[in-house]
């Protein structure tokens, strides 16, 4: 039963990521990390898996080419025109539409996941939330109960927090 | 452990990086001077044979590609300066530096072309009234000449400052010195500005010039930015040849610096990609023949088509698709040998630049030319060995690497 929020909060990233490897160690599963910046130490403390973010805009890339020659062939079909006795199906400018379309639909496709899989915007903030995880500081978030409270505390502060409270939920 | 003295004093030494001499010493030395030997005696006898034209076009290639992997590595350690790259401690700037005496070399053999002006420059036999003024013997020798006595002159003064002790101090501290030495930051914009300046005027002096009435304002930029990236691979490359001959601990082993030259390698191969496109874009719009003939005589033309094509292949192909993914960036036997296709890819461009215009129906490469590429690559390697010594004790002298190596 997690009846209790343990908030800390770190100045450096290295430390919550060292503070996040002790819960992890500790066996202590239910917590929350907040980041105002992307760091790779905390997700590597996390551990992670690869976001699936990649092969989406990977498919939006490609999906981008494939209605760039779409654009570029079919028109060309469509009116036959003759521009300086080159041939119908002429590739170099060709090139340009389906890659400015690859990046296009890649990076349409990118931040939509993105939004999507993080769940933005949310109209419920994350319980422990303080504004200072947005700004400057790095925040870990631990739902226990009453006994492990205490263990948890002095194990966060050993892990160089600067400020550690208790919520009870 | 071991309780025999002897032996722990044996594992400590296998441990222990190899003295620095022996790492690029005397074999090298021995190796490249006969390189050198080979080639000029190819190369005498070829002009001796009544084989000059060949030998002066293989004279031609080799100087602009060796002169452009020294100075395109040189201007890499600018280029690191100017972007406050920590990423790798003061060894990268040791290794873009490790080739700048053939700068030198470079620079008297530009000369040599002067006694090959006949057999190389086509307005040398039959002048071009029109653009005499810029284009006669002369002012040729005496602008490129300058030119490049000025990048040898401006690259030393730089290296001078890169060596110094505040340079090195700024490339391995952390957080505490901000700013690189104010002499590295007059030089480094220098040598770039320069180097931009005089690689042009070589592009269109000495490659240009060859096919006269051919002109393309890109092409300089095109030349300038290859050369830098043959000076990027070139140093991947020592990168990853040095790593397994340090010992256990060099710079090369850490895979996060392995990663880092990969992702330069990587960026700056589409780099020239992107500038064959917009060069070729632009030719092919326009579709004026007098400057199609350029493009049709290497895409399109017999022997050249396929020569063009693996140069696109070595140079944007391959390190395109197999240095996509981080693993194969941190992988040096990956990374070395697309750093090594890439080398002899830009040697196969500066090929296809220079010699079908002396020589359109047939490529003239046979023994004479090698053995005379061979003897530049000896003159490179030969003036490299005292700047590899200087890489090899920074990779193994256990300096810190700046926190920036992500």
């Amino acid at each position: 039963m997690s009846a209790i929020a343990i908030v800390s909060s770190f100045a450096d990233d290295a430390e919550c990521a060292h503070a996040i490897e002790q819960l992890r160690v500790a066996q202590v599963g239910d917590f929350n990390t907040f980041s105002p910046i992307p760091s790779h130490r905390i997700e590597h403390a996390i551990g992670k898996k690869k976001s699936p973010v990649r092969w989406i805009v990977l498919a939006g890339g490609i999906s981008g080419i494939l209605t760039g020659l779409a654009i570029t062939i079919g028109t060309t079909y469509e009116w036959r025109l003759n521009a300086g006795g080159k041939p119908l199906l002429s590739w170099p400018p060709f090139i340009i539409i389906c890659f400015e379309l690859m990046v296009l639909l890649g990076g349409i496709s990118g931040f939509t996941s993105v939004l999507a899989l993080a769940r933005i915007p949310t109209a419920e903030i994350a319980p422990g939330y303080n504004g200072r995880f947005g700004e400057d500081r790095f925040g870990i978030v631990v739902h226990c109960d009453e006994e492990q409270a205490e263990r948890i505390e002095s194990m966060m502060k050993e892990a160089g927090a600067e400020e550690v409270v208790r919520e009870g939920v | 452990m071991s309780s025999n003295p002897q032996q722990a004093h044996h594992e400590r030494a296998a441990t222990k990086p190899r003295p620095v001499e022996s790492v690029v010493g005397n074999t090298m030395q021995k190796v490249a001077t006969a390189m050198i030997v080979l080639g000029a005696a190819e190369f005498v006898v070829a002009l001796s044979r009544g084989a000059s034209a060949i030998a002066w076009q293989a004279y031609l290639v080799n100087l602009l590609f060796f002169l452009g992997v020294a100075q395109g590595a040189v201007v890499a350690s600018a280029a690191f300066y100017l972007t406050q790259a920590k990423w790798g401690g003061s060894t990268p700037y040791r290794l873009g530096e490790a080739f700048a005496p053939f700068l030198w070399v470079g620079f008297f053999l530009f000369f040599g072309l002067y006694f090959g002006r006949s057999e190389i420059f086509p307005w040398v036999t039959h002048p071009i009234p029109q653009k005499a003024a810029w284009l006669n013997v002369p002012f040729l020798f005496a602008r490129d000449g300058i030119g490049l006595g000025v990048m040898a002159a401006v690259s030393f003064a730089f290296i001078r400052a890169s060596r110094g002790d505040d340079a090195r101090a700024w490339s391995i501290a952390t957080d505490d010195i901000e700013l690189p030495p104010p002499s590295i930051r007059r030089l480094a914009p220098l040598l770039a500005i320069v180097y931009a300046v005089v690689y042009s005027l070589i592009a269109f002096d000495l490659v240009m010039s060859l096919a006269p009435v051919w002109r393309s304002t890109l092409f300089g930029w095109f030349f300038f930015a290859g050369a830098f990236w043959s000076g990027l691979v070139a140093m991947v490359l020592v990168a990853t040849v040095l790593r397994g001959r340090l010992g256990e601990h060099n710079l090369f082993t850490n895979p996060v610096v392995m990663h880092d030259y990969g992702k330069m390698v990587f960026a700056f191969s589409v780099f020239w990609v992107y500038l064959v496109f917009a060069q070729y874009i632009v030719i092919w719009y326009g579709d004026l023949p007098v400057e199609t003939f350029f493009i049709v005589q290497r895409v399109h033309h017999m022997p050249w088509s396929p020569l063009s094509v693996a140069c696109v292949v070595l140079i944007w192909l391959i390190p395109f698709v197999v240095l996509m993914s981080v693993r194969t960036k941190k992988t040096p036997a990956i990374l070395g040998t697309v750093s090594a296709l890439g080398l002899i890819g830009m040697w196969l461009e500066r090929y296809v630049l220079v010699v079908p215009s002396l020589s359109l129906d047939a490529i003239p490469f046979g023994p004479t030319q090698f053995f005379i590429s061979i003897g530049f690559l000896g003159a490179f390697l030969l003036s490299a060995v005292p700047g590899l010594n200087r890489v090899a004790q920074a990779a193994t002298s256990g300096e810190p690497v700046g926190d920036d190596a992500e």
